[in-house]
């Protein structure tokens, strides 16, 4: 019903407001790369009990963006979030060795999900201006990413402090969702 | 009962005959038949009690109707018994031969079974022996994990009490260093306002300075005025006591001369005195040629009449006569004036005798004149004597005459002399005068200066005085003020000072500051080492978190391969009875499955053995299945302690947000349904409930304030967080919708709500 709705509101207004969810592991840095997208800056976080949503444009093409809360005790709300969504994010701590199982199995239990079947997948190996951190391919076979089948992903090494990568991810995500539509 | 009795035996006769097609339709039919009837019947009373009068005839027909289908109905069902009887006889028949051949054949198959059974018992208790073996060791293995896992799990407690304690010393430690920072941090803003104030007494100290300091200016300026003014007096002073100096040596001068004077008075005086003597003496010896002179005149007058004795009367004589008459009456004039000019002359030498002491030049030179005139008078008297020696001797008339014409020439020259004498005693006199009066004006005048100066000098002398005094003022100003100096210059040399223990006091402050903070950077730096500690206990914690989950993967694995066995067994004995149940014969390969072994060698002696046999094995698996079953329950029970256990632990180490301790909560995470993290204990839906109430409070916050397309997304949530109903959460979506829609009509609440109230009133309507 509701994609139905928007579905109208798009053909009532041209640009339909792409819906992303940028999900993953308490403390990967979800939070600050939602308000480096949005207004460029680093900002001050505190751990996300809930959400934060906001409205992030990008070459011309609106994003709603969600940050949803990554702690152990409310990602099982994750799934209340899945509908209608074209794209998510998922982004993991590049140093964080110990947790990459868990944020795997979060990852696979998420991806088995139906309603986001046709969700493009774009993983965040974050935190890369860390010492030690994880290589993209490395990051990448530990999520057993290259196992996936009938799903468009990529994976970018990004620094959210620092702003790198960002640019490039969502370069790649607009022009995936463009040639998507 | 009887109608269930007979329907089994019909079933399993229909089971025995295996197309038993034609038994299918009279079962069904008594069904219906006593469906339709119950059926019937409840009509019947229905209508009873609602028909009215009218219908009854119409009834009554369908009711005759009815008992004539019902009729047919019988005859019909008498005939279906008649040929049940002949089925059912040839049934029997069968049933004989069936019995006569399978008694055979269990005969026969008793006796195979045996041999079977013999060979199956031994097999069944090689089997069961092995099993057994299998399972104790199984168990051992078990046990010894248990007991591993026990022991690990004692490890852990330590580590964790341990890992407690380090974390009240922790705690103790942050509270001990707070408690300093706090304090150091009173002491400092203690020192902040000693400091201020410390900073404000300066400054009002500086401000009292500077005050003095203008003070100061003014008063050096003061006092180098009243230096000035009192160098102007001091010259002053000098230039008075220069003229002082001045006046009295004029006075000295003045002095000197009043005692020069005086002295020339006590001269003149003197002089005076010698003159009146001379005077006594002259008037002496003036009486004494007074006497001479009468005595010359008697002589004379002696000497005239023995002339007019002696000579005849002759002229000349007369004449002389004449002359000397004359010359007597000048004699006595001038001895008149001379009379006069005595008394005069006493007069005048009175007053110079009073007044004139000091005419000494005139004096001596009068004098000299007198000592002259004396001589002359001496020299007169010796013409005098010898005139008269002359005269007494004045043998001849010649000489007589001669002397007589002398005389008077002689006492010419004489008077013309004395006459000069007194003039010129005159002239001195007035000349004396004339000096003693210029000497007394002068003396006057003195006397005036003296007494003007002195006048001045006093006048002088009481400016002095006052200079003096104001001079003493002055100088107990002047000392006042340098005294006052002083003080002040004390005082600044006091607030210098001050100033200088203010200064070494911050100094002091800031080296204890310092002191402090370098306490305070290796109390810091402790605390860092303590966390590195606490660090590194927490990655032991997850290395023993990560073994203890390679344990209960471990133990998954067991339970997985027990539960295996379980599904291995759990089909079995329902490929038992679905293999006794129907018919021993048939060998249910449609069941088949590749994966089971154990049943598959099972298999090949069940089509020979008997359903007894059957039923001892299904009850032996049954026995050996509960035994699992046990088995599995303890490792279930186990495995809900080692939660338990896991969860007191999280929750002893839940106190700490850090983010390991999500790390150890992942564990339950996914064993539990993700949908329900309530579900397992109640300390944990405690923790639960509270994270879940702070996420719904978030989400409810969110729904109510973010734009509708983006609340549309959080109704699924909130539904979730809420327990809505499917309704419910329609009716939101609904809602939802209209009010994001321009048009469209509002959705009836009513639709959604109503059925959970109106579903108790349905039996009414």
């Amino acid at each position: 019903m509701g994609g139905f709705f928007s579905s109208i509101f798009s053909s009532l207004f041209g640009t339909r407001e792409m819906r992303i969810l940028i999900l993953g592991l308490d403390g990967a840095g979800k939070t600050t790369i939602l308000y480096r997208l949005q207004v460029g800056e680093v900002v001050t976080t505190i751990p996300t009990i809930g959400f934060n949503v906001e409205t992030v444009t990008y070459k011309n093409l609106k994003f709603q963006v969600w940050d949803l809360g990554g702690q152990t005790s409310i990602r099982p709300y994750w799934r209340c979030y899945y509908s209608n969504t074209d794209a998510v994010i998922y982004v993991v701590d590049s140093c964080d060795r110990d947790r990459i199982g868990i944020s795997k199995s979060e990852l696979v239990a998420m991806l088995e999900e139906e309603e986001l079947r046709k969700a493009i997948l774009v993983v965040f190996a974050n935190k890369q201006d860390m010492e030690q951190a994880m290589t993209p391919s490395e990051m990448a076979n530990s999520l057993g990413l290259p196992v996936l089948k009938d799903r468009k992903w990529q994976i970018f090494k990004t620094s959210a402090t620092k702003g790198t990568g960002l640019d490039e991810a969502m370069e790649w995500l607009v022009e995936t969702l463009k040639s998507r539509q | 009962m009887f109608a269930k009795l007979k329907k089994k035996i019909a079933e399993e006769t229909a089971v025995a005959q295996r197309p038993g097609g034609a038994t299918r339709i009279p079962r069904s039919v008594s069904k219906e038949s006593v469906a339709s009837m119950g059926a019937d019947s409840g009509d019947d009373f229905a209508s009873d009690g609602s028909s009215s009068r009218e219908d009854l005839s119409s009834q009554l027909l369908r009711r005759n109707e009815q008992i004539r289908k019902l009729e047919v109905r019988l005859s019909d069902y008498a005939e279906q018994v008649r040929n049940l009887q002949k089925i059912k006889e040839k049934l029997e028949i069968a049933l004989e031969k069936h019995q006569d051949s399978s008694m055979r054949k269990f005969q026969e198959q008793n006796e195979t079974f045996q041999a079977n059974r013999a060979k199956m018992a031994e097999g069944l208790a090689l089997a069961l022996a092995r099993k057994d073996q299998e399972w104790s060791e199984k168990m051992d293995q078990l046990e010894k994990e248990k007991r591993f896992l026990t022991a690990q799990l004692q490890e852990m407690k330590n580590q964790s009490l341990n890992l407690f304690q380090r974390r009240d010393e922790m705690d103790e430690l942050e509270g001990f260093q707070q408690q300093e920072l706090s304090k150091v941090k009173h002491m400092l803003l203690k020192k902040e306002e000693s400091l201020g104030k410390m900073e404000q007494e300066l400054e009002a100290r500086t401000r009292e300075l500077s005050h003095t300091r203008e003070e100061l200016m003014t008063s050096s300026q003061m006092s180098s005025d009243l230096s000035q003014k009192l160098e102007e007096l001091q010259r002053h002073c000098s230039a008075l006591e220069e003229q002082r100096d001045h006046v009295t040596a004029s006075k000295t001068g003045a002095e000197n001369k009043v005692s020069a004077l005086e002295q020339k008075e006590q001269e003149l005086q003197t002089f005076i005195q010698q003159l009146s003597m001379d005077l006594q003496k002259a008037t002496a010896e003036t009486q004494e040629k007074e006497k001479l002179i009468t005595h010359l005149q008697e002589k004379v007058s002696s000497l005239e009449k023995k002339l007019e004795q002696n000579l005849s009367g002759e002229e000349h004589v007369q004449e002389l006569l004449k002359e000397k008459t004359v010359a007597e009456q000048n004699l006595e004039a001038t001895r008149q004036q001379l009379m006069a000019a005595r008394s005069s002359q006493a007069k005048a030498i009175d007053i110079l005798e009073t007044r004139v002491k000091e005419l000494e030049l005139s004096l001596q030179a009068s004098e000299e004149k007198l000592k002259h005139s004396d001589d002359v008078m001496a020299a007169q008297e010796a013409q005098i004597q010898e005139l008269a020696a002359a005269r007494e001797s004045s043998a001849a008339p010649l000489q007589a005459a001669a002397l007589e014409r002398q005389c008077p020439e002689r006492m010419r020259t004489l008077e013309a002399q004395l006459a000069a004498l007194e003039r010129a005693r005159a002239a001195a006199q007035t000349a004396a005068e004339q000096e003693v009066r210029e000497l007394e004006q002068e003396n006057a005048a003195l006397k005036e200066s003296k007494n003007e100066c002195e006048r001045s000098l006093q006048h002088h002398q009481l400016e002095l005085k006052k200079l003096k005094e104001e001079w003493s003022q002055r100088e107990i100003v002047s000392v006042a003020m340098a005294q006052a100096l002083d003080e002040v210059r004390k005082q600044r040399e006091e607030f210098q000072q001050q100033a200088a223990n203010l200064t070494a006091v911050i100094d002091e402050k800031e080296q204890t500051l310092q002191e402090k903070t370098e306490v305070i950077l290796q109390k810091e730096q402790e605390i860092f080492q303590l966390k590195k500690g606490h660090d590194s206990a927490l990655s032991q914690m997850h290395q023993l978190q990560s073994e203890l989950e390679s344990l209960q993967s471990l133990r998954a694995e067991e339970s997985e391969a027990a539960a295996r066995d379980d599904v291995l067994r759990l089909p079995s004995p329902g490929q038992g009875l679905t293999l006794s149940v129907p018919e021993p014969h048939v060998t249910s390969r449609a069941t088949q499955d590749p994966m089971y072994q154990l049943p598959a060698a099972e298999r090949i002696p069940n089509g020979e053995v008997g359903v007894m046999d059957l039923g001892q094995l299904q009850k032996e698996k049954q026995d050996l299945e509960q035994q699992l079953l046990e088995k599995n329950k303890t490792i279930k029970q186990m495995q809900q302690r080692m939660l338990e256990l896991k969860k007191t632990l999280q929750k002893e180490l839940k106190i700490r947000p850090d983010n390991e301790l999500f790390e150890v909560r992942d564990k339950p995470g996914p064993e539990m349904p993700n949908m329900a993290p309530s579900v397992t204990n109640n300390t944990d839906l405690t923790d639960a409930r509270e994270i879940n109430f702070e996420y719904l409070k978030h989400v409810v916050l969110k729904f109510m304030s973010c734009r509708e397309s983006e609340a549309f997304h959080l109704i699924k949530a909130v539904s979730v967080l809420l327990n809505f109903s499917e309704e419910e959460e329609n009716m939101l979506k609904e809602t939802l919708e209209y009010k994001m829609s321009w048009f469209g009509s509002k959705p009836a609440p009513k639709g959604s709500i109503r059925p959970s109230i109106s579903n108790p009133r349905i039996p009414w309507s």
